[in-house]
């Protein structure tokens, strides 16, 4: 019935551009309200409006990017065990159940039901992620230590937590009594119930101005839209089966093998086909989801990254994943660290594609979540709990045509900031020591990779650190067209007293007052080969001290004179002479 | 006080406007901007006003030349003072990758060399306290070091700063003493606010246009001095209030975002002298559109902006009338993408070519060009006459580009057009409206800019503003701003406490001394007592959020120590703005807020005559929903209205450099201070 609308372009253009600021607002005001530095700064949420049939109509950008249209099977699942008429104005639904949701439990999902004229016309949702959701630990946790969803936390299925505007009080007390932290997570519960009926008022006001016929006439249009200009794109990509491989670092709990990442890339014509069916199958550590995201931010990056995702963004590409695949895990499996392989699936798609766009892939990123420092406990003075946590960035490959972004976060984070050292020092008995680029992490190459970062930090009571191992250090991330490796991360600690330090991953450790630990995050691969990186910018790193001499010579093969810091150009022809010279006898 | 002069250096005009106080009289001047040499600009203005400079007793001045010296990155060779471990937090930032699908992002482009970055050993913890003492004898070094690289300007930013500047202080000392003739910038200076990274991002922009800044503002005096004034200068500030010299000397980075404030703050007086308290203002020119809001005739002030643009811009956090712009002026293209989907902007065709009907030749269509097709804005009239437009070559122009490919007529296509601009315009009204919690129907709209009166009409039904404000003067709106801005100065110290905790002596102590400050500085700029005002403000928020509101709060309440009070204004201020407040859980402070403003007195236009109302110069056809049915509308002259008099929509108003266009139902009065009031719907 909607085809035989006349839909004039002005119209389609102005919901073109007010759908999508619905969902922008809502990010906006879910940020300022929440509670835990795990939305405000993390910004690890997403913020939707979705049509009756669980279609993506818009969704903020700018949050974590895992969640790209993710949200659909939440609301189909919603709609097939409730039925359409199961809903009634003012309902909130919360969800977290990973028999469907399939992330760690922290991911809670709270949506409103929208209707106009009395016919349900979508719903408005917001994920975000909750300071805590019961279980042994705070849900999220390193990939082997928890075994199943029970020891994770509190699984919320598809529950009415109100109904017509009433709040089941029952519910919402189970909730609160099940897990830490009740004050931040009932705010975020508050905020996302407030950002989802702004939400559904601001949609309401869109079906009254324009009417129904109109509205879902321009959604499908939008739809179309979007998916003709992924097509456009894809079709400028040479067609053949591009193939790459990478894999996890060893997790653990099965064994202590690395764990396979296969992935093929089919371009034909306009259609994409992003086969995962080589990669690991589901593990007993809680690297397991259910999730397409690897798959779609390779895909929405090279497709139109700046542009709005809709439920078009993804139609003209086919996910090959089999049940039983680590990430379309069977419930139930642990999912704690369910994101923890995206960063390097998304680097992996990406190498398949080097041979096809060579002027656009990049090397390798830091490729993990991670660079996180957390220290948390209770000041026995006071009495009070103090915690403080912070997520620092690493290098990004080099490119075709310029060197590669230092310390920022993975691909799959977006607008994620790292805490002030003085937010840190203000909130948690800590001192931050240094917060520095981490010389020599970048992968040489003729443009060189970016810089991990280098964060040490002093305990000054007693308390728990945690530094994830986040992964990404058997498989540094490789660079691409020659250039080499970035140096991978590492943590290490320094307890009071001793004089070294050594690497150690602390997970909720107690630490006597005065011990020191350090994140160094990985350097981006390089691009092209180092000897071909004009020696001035090779000097120009040494004197701003990205680059040692020694490694200079050693993986530019550019001489630089220690004492005055000048480029000797006739030692560097020579020096890269021979290092060429040397290549063709080992080939 | 008699002759008080503004002059506001935009992209394309020169623009000034002056008050004689003795009489009464209005001036206004335009000529081009001069880019390679604003002075030219600036003096050809002031010749061709006619005024006897010498006589002026206040020269108000606003330019571009700080935020230019950073887009341009044509500022000085800078280095950068951080406290040990610290030397790579400005290049670090904050690590975020805002265009979160773009894995070619970029990041900002740091404006000092990490070569030029030096550690100094000293450090402070939260409260202040001395961790590690100042090494004044390495500092010494870095500063002879400093000068061997040539370096003009130097940033320090030391951790914790903002409890206890001593050692800033200190380092600032050694600075000035080892090389006298470079710029010092020190982050207590500038801003007292937790957050090393905004902080020194702050400084070093500071430091970056300082030098630029204080050339310019020395042949600003000069040239003056050549005219032979003798008054007092005082520059803009993105504030919205003006400052002396000096303290733009020092503080060059507050005049960053000086240039479209004029505009809100004349809206806020315009809208006084109508007894409006809250309006939103609409400036639209010919390549943007700027919206913000204005309360109690106050302008809305957000603490800190990106320059450069978000996703890679470099954070500036002092306090900035906040305006939200969009790409749509009276210059912005309408196009068709690839999928054949109608676009306007964000591309402008600019002064030159310009749009179409200018017959410069300009090939694109533009919002002008629809406007003309249309008939809202007449061939024969634009600039009073002194351009003529070519209707016929926007119509084809529109037909070629839109109408024909889309199958529609170039009337229902230039329609489109003005309806896709006044939609994203409409965004971003309701942004700064609805979107902050506030009902745009409790609100009037001031429109102003060459654009703004033809589509504000259109854009207040959209959002059911009931009332539409078109004040004299609309294209020198920002000159006439200035002339009626106080000074102002902001201030700001991190104060981190639960309310239930906080020692209202400490607070009283540091508000004692922020006002201290200011009024020395006021005083300094020439204000009497009875001319300053304070404002304190505490920024709060419920424990565990992280983001504070900004609540007034009384001394009188500070004084009574009645936190039930201070809290329930906060509680109130979260509700209004999120729809939602949490009474029982607690509230800590973050940052105590002062705003200081020293008054200066208000110029304000003759009245004009009552008297026969005007009646229209012509009849034309003008096009407003139904494409196919144009209405036979009068036009009238705007010198020609009176003092109450009334006319009913549609109709058109034309003037010099704007043209208001009436809906039918809109009924527009005219003021006895001449500003049209407009209801929207009236019948």
């Amino acid at each position: 019935m909607t085809a035989d609308i006349k839909l004039d372009p002005v119209t389609l253009e102005v919901l073109r551009n007010a759908l999508p600021a619905i969902a922008a607002d809502m990010a906006t005001d879910l940020q300022r309200t929440s509670y835990n530095m795990m939305i405000y700064e993390v910004q690890d949420y997403c913020c939707a409006l979705l049509d009756a049939e669980g279609r993506l109509i818009c969704q903020n950008i700018g949050g974590v990017s895992h969640f790209v249209a993710d949200l659909g099977v939440v609301v189909k699942d919603a709609v097939a065990r409730y039925g359409k008429g199961g809903f009634r104005p003012g309902d909130v639904l919360i969800m977290n159940h990973q028999r469907v949701a399939g992330q760690h439990l922290n991911n809670v999902c709270v949506y409103t039901p929208c209707f106009f004229n009395g016919a349900l016309e979508g719903f408005a949702i917001v994920r975000a992620h909750w300071a805590d959701i019961g279980g042994m630990s705070t849900g999220t946790s390193a990939p082997g230590l928890v075994s199943d969803p029970w020891m994770e936390g509190l699984q919320l299925n598809q529950i009415k937590i109100v109904e017509a505007g009433v709040p089941d009080e029952k519910v919402l007390g189970i909730i609160r009594d099940n897990i830490r932290f009740q004050e931040a997570s009932m705010g975020d519960l508050r905020s996302q119930i407030a950002s989802c009926e702004m939400a559904t008022r601001r949609f309401d006001e869109l079906f009254t101005r324009y009417g129904s016929d109109t509205i879902h006439a321009a959604i499908e249009r939008i739809f179309d839209e979007t998916e003709r200009k992924c097509r456009r794109i894809v079709k400028s990509i040479p067609d053949g089966v591009y193939e790459a491989a990478s894999f996890l670092d060893a997790d653990g709990a099965d064994k202590n093998d690395v764990i396979p990442i296969r992935v093929k890339v089919i371009i034909d014509g306009d259609e994409t086909t992003i086969d995962l069916t080589g990669c690991s199958m589901q593990r007993k550590s809680g690297i397991n989801g259910r999730t397409l995201a690897g798959a779609y931010i390779a895909y929405k990056g090279l497709t139109g990254p700046l542009d709005n995702v809709n439920e078009g963004s993804f139609r003209a590409l086919k996910v090959a994943i089999q049940e039983g695949n680590f990430m379309m895990a069977r419930y139930p499996a642990p999912m704690a660290a369910w994101s923890r392989g995206l960063p390097t699936v998304v680097d992996t798609i990406l190498k398949a594609l080097a041979p096809a766009l060579p002027n656009t892939i990049p090397a390798a990123h830091m490729g993990n979540l991670g660079g996180s420092l957390t220290f948390y406990g209770v000041d026995s003075a006071t009495g009070k709990p103090y915690v403080s946590q912070t997520i620092e960035g690493g290098g990004w490959g080099g490119r075709p045509y310029e060197d590669g972004v230092s310390t920022c976060v993975s691909v799959c984070q977006g607008d994620v900031r790292n805490s002030p050292v003085e937010t840190i020092e203000l909130k948690a008995p800590v001192r931050v020591d240094r917060r520095a680029l981490r010389e020599n992490s970048g992968g040489p190459g003729k443009f060189r990779g970016g810089l991990g970062i280098m964060t040490e930090m002093t305990n000054l009571l007693e308390g728990k650190w945690s530094l994830s191992n986040a992964g990404r250090r058997q498989c540094p991330p490789w660079g691409i067209a020659g250039g080499g490796d970035g140096r991978a991360s590492v943590n290490y600690i320094r307890k009071p007293g001793d004089d070294g330090r050594e690497p150690f991953d602390p997970v909720r450790t107690q630490c006597a007052p005065g011990t020191s630990v350090m994140v160094a995050t990985a350097g981006g691969g390089g691009w092209g080969d180092p000897l071909e990186r004009p020696p001035e910018w090779v000097a120009l790193d040494v004197a701003e001290e990205l680059v040692t001499i020694e490694s200079a010579a050693a993986d530019y093969g550019v001489a630089i004179d220690a004492r005055t810091g000048a480029l000797d150009a006739a030692a560097t022809e020579s020096l890269r002479g021979k290092m060429r010279a040397a290549r063709g006898a080992k080939a | 006080m008699s002759l008080v002069i503004a002059l506001d250096i935009g992209g394309t005009f020169t623009d000034l406007v002056a008050f004689d106080f003795a009489t009464g009289e209005i001036r206004q001047a335009k000529s081009s901007t001069t880019p390679y040499d604003l002075s030219v600009g600036i003096r050809e203005t002031l010749v061709k006003s006619g005024l006897a400079i010498a006589a002026a007793d206040t020269f108000i001045h606003g330019s571009t030349v700080a935020i230019n010296t950073a887009i341009e990155r044509t500022g000085a060779r800078v280095a950068l003072l951080t406290t040990t471990g610290m030397r790579d937090v400005y290049a670090i930032g904050r690590g975020s990758r805002p265009e979160s699908y773009n894995f070619l992002f970029k990041r900002p482009e740091p404006y000092v060399a990490r070569r030029h970055t030096f550690e100094i050993l000293e450090r402070l913890n939260a409260a202040g306290e001395v961790v590690t003492p100042l090494d004044e004898a390495g500092a010494a070094g870095v500063a002879l070091k400093l000068r061997e690289l040539g370096i003009e300007a130097t940033a320090v930013c030391f951790i914790h700063s903002w409890a206890n500047p001593e050692h800033e202080r200190r380092v600032g000392d050694i600075l000035r003493r080892a090389a006298p003739e470079t710029s010092v910038s020190l982050s207590h200076e500038i801003l007292r606010e937790y957050r090393e990274y905004e902080r020194t991002s702050t400084t070093v922009l500071n430091a970056y246009v300082g030098p630029k800044v204080a050339k310019y503002l020395g042949d600003l005096e000069s040239l003056l001095k050549g005219f032979g004034f003798r008054g007092k200068l005082l520059i803009m500030q993105s504030n919205g209030g003006g400052m002396s010299p000096e303290m733009a000397r020092r503080v060059p980075v507050a005049t960053m975002e000086s240039g479209p404030v004029g505009g809100v703050i004349a809206a806020a007086e315009t809208a006084r002298g109508l007894g409006v308290a809250d309006v939103i203002a609409f400036d639209m020119g010919g390549t943007t559109a700027k919206v913000s809001l204005v309360r109690d005739n106050k302008p809305d002030i957000a603490q800190g902006y990106l320059v450069g643009g978000v996703g890679h811009g470099h954070p500036v956090m002092l306090p900035v009338v906040d305006i939200v712009e969009v790409g749509a002026g009276g210059g912005s293209v309408a196009w068709l993408d690839e999928d054949g989907a109608l676009k306007v902007g964000p591309r402008s065709a600019g002064g030159h070519p310009g749009p179409v009907c200018y017959g410069q030749g300009g090939t694109e269509p533009t919002v002008t060009d629809a406007n003309v097709a249309l008939g809202r804005i007449g061939a024969g009239r634009f600039l009073g006459g002194e351009m003529r437009l070519d209707a016929n070559a926007a119509r084809a122009a529109i037909e070629r580009v839109i109408a024909a490919p889309l199958g529609m007529s170039v009337n229902e296509a230039a329609l489109g057009v003005l309806r896709i601009a006044v939609a994203e315009m409409s965004l971003a009204v309701r942004s700064v409206s609805v979107g902050r919690g506030h009902d745009p129907r409790d609100f009037a709209m001031v429109a102003f800019g060459g654009a703004g009166p033809a589509h504000a009409a259109e854009i207040a039904r959209e959002l059911h503003v009931p009332r539409l404000i078109v004040p004299r003067a609309p294209g020198h709106y920002s000159a006439l701003g200035m002339l009626l801005a106080d000074n102002r100065h902001d201030y700001v110290r991190t104060y981190y406490k639960r309310l239930e905790e906080a020692e209202f002596s400490d607070i009283e102590r540091v508000f004692d001394e922020m006002v201290g400050e200011a009024r020395a500085l006021l005083e300094s700029e020439g204000a009497t007592p009875g001319q300053m005002a304070f404002q304190p403000y505490l920024d709060m928020r419920y424990a565990g959020q992280e983001f504070p509101i900004q609540t007034p709060v009384e001394t009188a309440l500070i004084a009574a120590r009645d936190r039930g009070l201070i809290r329930a204004a906060f509680d109130g201020a979260h509700s209004k703005r999120f729809g939602h407040q949490a009474v029982d859980e607690p509230v800590e402070i973050v940052n105590l807020r002062l705003t200081a403003t020293g008054r200066r007195e208000r110029s304000s236009f003759p009245a004009i005559a009552a008297g026969a109302p005007g009646s229209p110069s012509e009849y034309r056809d003008v096009v407003f929903d139904d494409p196919e049915k144009p209405a036979r509308c009068a036009v009238y002259e705007r010198e020609s209205l009176r003092a109450g008099q009334v006319v009913d929509g549609p109709a058109v108003i034309a003037e010099y450099a704007s043209t208001t266009v009436l809906y039918p139902g809109d009924r527009l009065e005219v003021a006895p201070s001449g500003d049209m009031v407009i209801r929207i719907n009236a019948s």
